[in-house]
């Protein structure tokens, strides 16, 4: 009874003009409607057409590439809240990690989620290429994707630096204090490559201020573009892993 | 489908814990607190209309916002809703109402909270706030310590109503601090320790040994701290000492007082009495005690530099407190006879007072030693002092987290009570510590922390110091000066905001008080002006001439333009009515503390002769306000109008009688 209701339901909302203005196709199960709209939409279309079903197998990836991906949209969205609290500059940084705690309603909840989901994406995507590894999913035809791979690995990593000075407390100082010095050790570019890091030659407010620069602009920028190559490149070399597929005219339509 | 089960359950859990934050918000202490304090308050309220705005209140966070002093936020007032809420007087635990002070319940608008409790005033959470959470910040100055916060914009010594504070402040100075740690504004410091050049002609090295192991066993008001040496380091520097060449002109002097014979010891203890040396030293205990105790005194020091000591004390030590006394020769041959009679310490060996035959290497030892333990920093020889401790400017922001406390497992990790630990066993806290002790008392020691905690790093803004106004200081030059410089008149007064407190009468206004003829006989003969006191001003032995200088000088330098010299030019006759002011006199009941005739209290000074010791202008600006010239005057502000107090005055000015004493004693002109 119940659900012939729905079904009449969803039928009247599917015949909307409304409903038919965004969903441009409908839903008969054919490959070429299925392509169509994963190819007319700008969301999708750097998804695969087809995923064949022993690719999403758990024992494939561990869903370790998904995660750390999950994991950046969740610091992308905590992020944002976070900067609406947060002054990057030296006698109010550490007092508003105390506003976040004190005041800020859920504060503590939004940095701590940001905290975790950064640990997480760098774990994630270490073990996603320890995955890739072993797996010799980095063979023709995804050599370039490994590339592209090792580039957001170090993306990720000097996100998780760049956030590590923000809250300007102890740790943090040391932490970077510490860290720069070493890229100090570098030869030739060491010394110049540290100037131009902090700003200056010492942890100071220019160094908190290049440091939220990169953390918040620059370096998501750069992972968001690094991310939709990977994510397309998928496509292109025909799923995670495995051979090639077939050239499609090979195929037969069942 | 166990997957979709799986994710059916993970998703209900997430969602679980998602709700957790907010519940955690909706249930933060301090909402429960205001319900609790709406509740009360509408309890306590004496209307019906209060108790409904108690219920009416919202819950939220409040907060002092300071952008003018370091930005402070303070949220305190979250919790502690009562502190300025005349309704919670006596309420229990967070809500009660803030203790009356000189800027409460006024000024907490001005000055938030923590800037005089510490804490952290961006916490809303007990814990954090209180900075008992670990990580949370610098807790809060512990309530004995509390003055401290009037010391971060109060820069003055004394700072009136923070007994504390000031105490520890002058304690400071008192123990030379200043000589080994820079402190702002102390920069000019110098120690009044003597210079070594004559302590080979004053001591023996037997005294000079005890001496260095402990000085204070020896004189209970040795300023002179504990250096806990061992014995070899006491032999090396006794040879160092004894190796310093002292000037002729002194070796000179001890050499012909040596040849001198004693004198009357009864006629000694005498003038010793007469003298009031207790007046700055002890004996046995009783006396001021800003100066040594006497009572062994004569086993310490040898019989020769006693006599020229006395005679000259400020050839030996320049910056000695000390005056000169106009003693006669004979006079002083008594005193020090009675000295070396009665001071001497009977159960001292013989060779207390014997001369030390110097080993060079021992000596040369001694001499680096000397330099090493930061002897130089009070005993300059050769005028180079050098603070070896650290600065002490910034010590009341120092975290504990960077404090050593060395193998000390008994003292909180708080600055507090590093402090604490650090002035009662300087040494205890790490190895190679070089600071000695001083033998604080628990007082002391509390007022000490109390000052250096004001020490903070975040000068406070201009706005917020407060700096009293500089009072003239002059001492003249010349024959005054010098007359000045022989008594050391700033050893015991104040003129301006130079000198030391042990008189109750400051000269800054001495030409405007007192009369001249007065001021003269005092000075050759001086005698008791209030009974009760026990600190006397000790006779000089002025002569005649000098006395009648200095009070030439008072009269010329001394005086306060605030008092007229005739109060009673341009009043009405009926005014000078000496009378009625008697009928004053007595319907205030003036004699409860002073003698008129011969009945009266002994608390202040004898009134009989108040025309003849005092100026009108000044009685008249006295009756005016007691309290104008120092805070701490009993005599009471009775509020007397201009005509009463002119009246009063009147009276007082015809009071005359010279007193008893000066009647029979012998006057001065040696």
């Amino acid at each position: 009874m119940s659900t012939f209701q729905l079904a009449t339901l969803s039928t009247w909302i599917r015949s909307s003009a409304v409903w038919r203005s965004i969903v441009r196709h409908g839903v008969a199960d054919t490959n070429r409607n299925r392509s169509l709209i994963i190819f007319e939409n700008l969301f999708l279309h750097v998804h695969p057409v087809k995923v064949r079903e022993k690719t999403l197998k758990f024992s494939h990836t561990y869903w370790l590439g998904g995660i750390t991906m999950v994991a950046s949209f969740v610091l992308f969205a905590t992020g944002i809240l976070l900067m609406f609290y947060y002054h990057p500059s030296v006698p109010q940084a550490y007092q508003d990690m105390k506003e976040l705690k004190f005041v800020v309603d859920n504060g503590v909840f939004y940095r701590n989620m940001h905290r975790w989901a950064a640990h997480l994406m760098v774990l994630g995507a270490m073990l996603h290429m320890l995955r890739v590894f072993y797996h010799r999913a980095y063979r023709p035809p995804r050599q370039f994707n490994w590339v592209v791979g090792v580039i957001l690995l170090l993306i990720t990593l000097l996100l998780s630096y760049t956030g590590y000075l923000l809250p300007w407390d102890q740790l943090a100082f040391w932490g970077v204090s510490v860290g720069t010095n070493m890229a100090k050790e570098a030869p030739l570019i060491g010394k110049p490559l540290r100037f131009l890091l902090l700003g200056g030659n010492i942890v100071s407010e220019n160094a908190l201020l290049r440091f939220y620069v990169l953390h918040c602009v620059v370096l998501p920028v750069v992972l968001i573009l690094f991310l939709s190559v990977h994510i397309w490149r998928i496509r292109k070399d025909g799923g995670v892993q495995g051979p090639p597929e077939k050239d499609a005219s090979e195929e037969v339509e069942p | 489908m166990p997957l979709r089960r799986l994710f059916a359950i993970t998703s209900i859990l997430f969602f679980a814990v998602l709700a957790i934050s907010p519940l955690k918000n909706a249930l933060r202490p301090y909402r429960a607190i205001q319900r609790e304090y709406a509740k009360l308050g509408a309890a306590r309220a004496k209307s019906q209309k209060l108790a409904q705005a108690y219920q009416a209140r919202p819950v939220s966070i409040q907060q002092i916002w300071l952008p003018g002093l370091q930005n402070r936020v303070d949220r305190c007032t979250t919790c502690h809703l009562g502190v300025q809420d005349e309704t919670m007087a006596g309420a229990p635990g967070v809500f009660r109402l803030h203790s009356r002070s000189f800027h409460t319940p006024k000024d907490f608008d001005r000055f938030g909270c923590t800037s005089c409790h510490g804490g952290q005033g961006l916490a809303t959470l007990e814990e954090d706030a209180h900075g008992h959470a670990e990580n949370a910040g610098t807790p809060m100055t512990p309530l004995p310590f509390i003055e401290s916060g009037c010391g971060r914009c109060h820069q003055a010594e004394q700072v009136a109503g923070a007994a504390i504070l000031s105490r520890g402040r002058k304690l400071m100075e008192k123990a030379g601090c200043f000589a080994c740690h820079l402190v702002k504004g102390h920069e000019g410091f110098r120690s009044e320790a003597p210079p070594l050049e004559s302590v080979a002609l004053k001591t023996g090295g037997e005294a000079l040994k005890r001496w260095l192991k402990d000085p204070k066993g020896l004189d209970t008001n040795a300023s002179m701290p504990n250096f806990h040496l061992a014995d070899a380091d006491i032999e090396a520097l006794t040879h160092f000492i004894f190796n310093t060449v002292p000037s002729r002109t002194l070796s000179e002097k001890i050499r012909t007082a040596g040849e001198e014979k004693l004198g009357d010891p009864i006629n000694g203890k005498k003038i010793f009495a007469e003298a009031r040396c207790i007046s700055c030293h002890t004996v046995e205990g009783k006396g001021n005690g800003t100066a040594p105790e006497l009572s062994k005194v004569a086993s310490r020091n040898t019989q020769p530099w006693l006599l020229a000591f006395l005679r000259d004390p400020q050839a030996f030590n320049p910056r000695t407190r000390m005056p000169r006394f106009g003693f006669s020769e004979a006079d002083t041959r008594d005193v020090v006879a009675y000295m070396v009679t009665e001071f001497k310490d009977f159960e001292a060996p013989k060779e207390m007072l014997d001369p030390v035959h110097v080993n060079q290497s021992l000596a040369e030892k001694g001499q680096k030693l000397f330099r090493q333990l930061g002897c130089t920093a009070c005993h300059a020889v050769g005028g180079a002092a050098d603070r070896i401790g650290p600065e002490l400017n910034r010590i009341g922001d120092k975290r504990a987290a960077s404090l050593d406390f060395g193998k000390r497992t008994d003292v909180k990790h708080t600055l507090p009570a590093w402090l604490q630990a650090k002035l009662e066993d300087p040494r205890s806290l790490g190895a190679g510590l070089k600071m000695p002790s001083y033998g604080f008392t628990p007082e002391d020691n509390r007022a000490m922390v109390t000052a250096l905690l004001a020490l903070g790093a975040d000068p406070v803004p201009d706005r917020y110091q407060h700096q009293p106004a500089q009072r003239a200081s002059l001492v003249p030059g010349g024959g005054v000066g010098a007359l000045f410089d022989r008594y050391r008149c700033l050893s015991c007064h104040q003129i301006g905001d130079r000198g030391a407190d042990i008189s109750t009468a400051p000269l800054t206004a001495e030409g405007s008080k007192v009369q001249k003829d007065w001021v003269i006989d005092y000075l050759v003969l001086s005698y008791t002006i209030r009974p009760i006191l026990t600190d006397r001003m000790p006779v000089f032995r002025m002569t005649k001439e000098e006395a009648t200088t200095l009070a030439q000088a008072f009269e010329t330098f001394y005086l306060d333009p605030s008092i007229p010299e005739d109060p009673f030019a341009g009043q009405p006759a009926t005014s000078r009515d000496p009378v009625e002011g008697k009928h004053i006199f007595d319907t205030l009941g003036c004699k409860a503390c002073h003698i008129q005739g011969d009945k009266g209290g002994y608390f202040g000074p004898p009134l009989n002769e108040a025309g003849r010791r005092l100026k009108p202008g000044w009685t008249y600006k006295w009756l005016k306000g007691p309290q104008q010239w120092r805070a701490d005057v009993r005599c009471p502000n009775y509020g007397l109008t201009d005509a009463d107090a002119l009246k009063l005055t009147s009276f007082l000015q015809t009071l005359v009688q010279k007193p008893a004493a000066l009647k029979t004693a012998k006057g001065g002109g040696r």
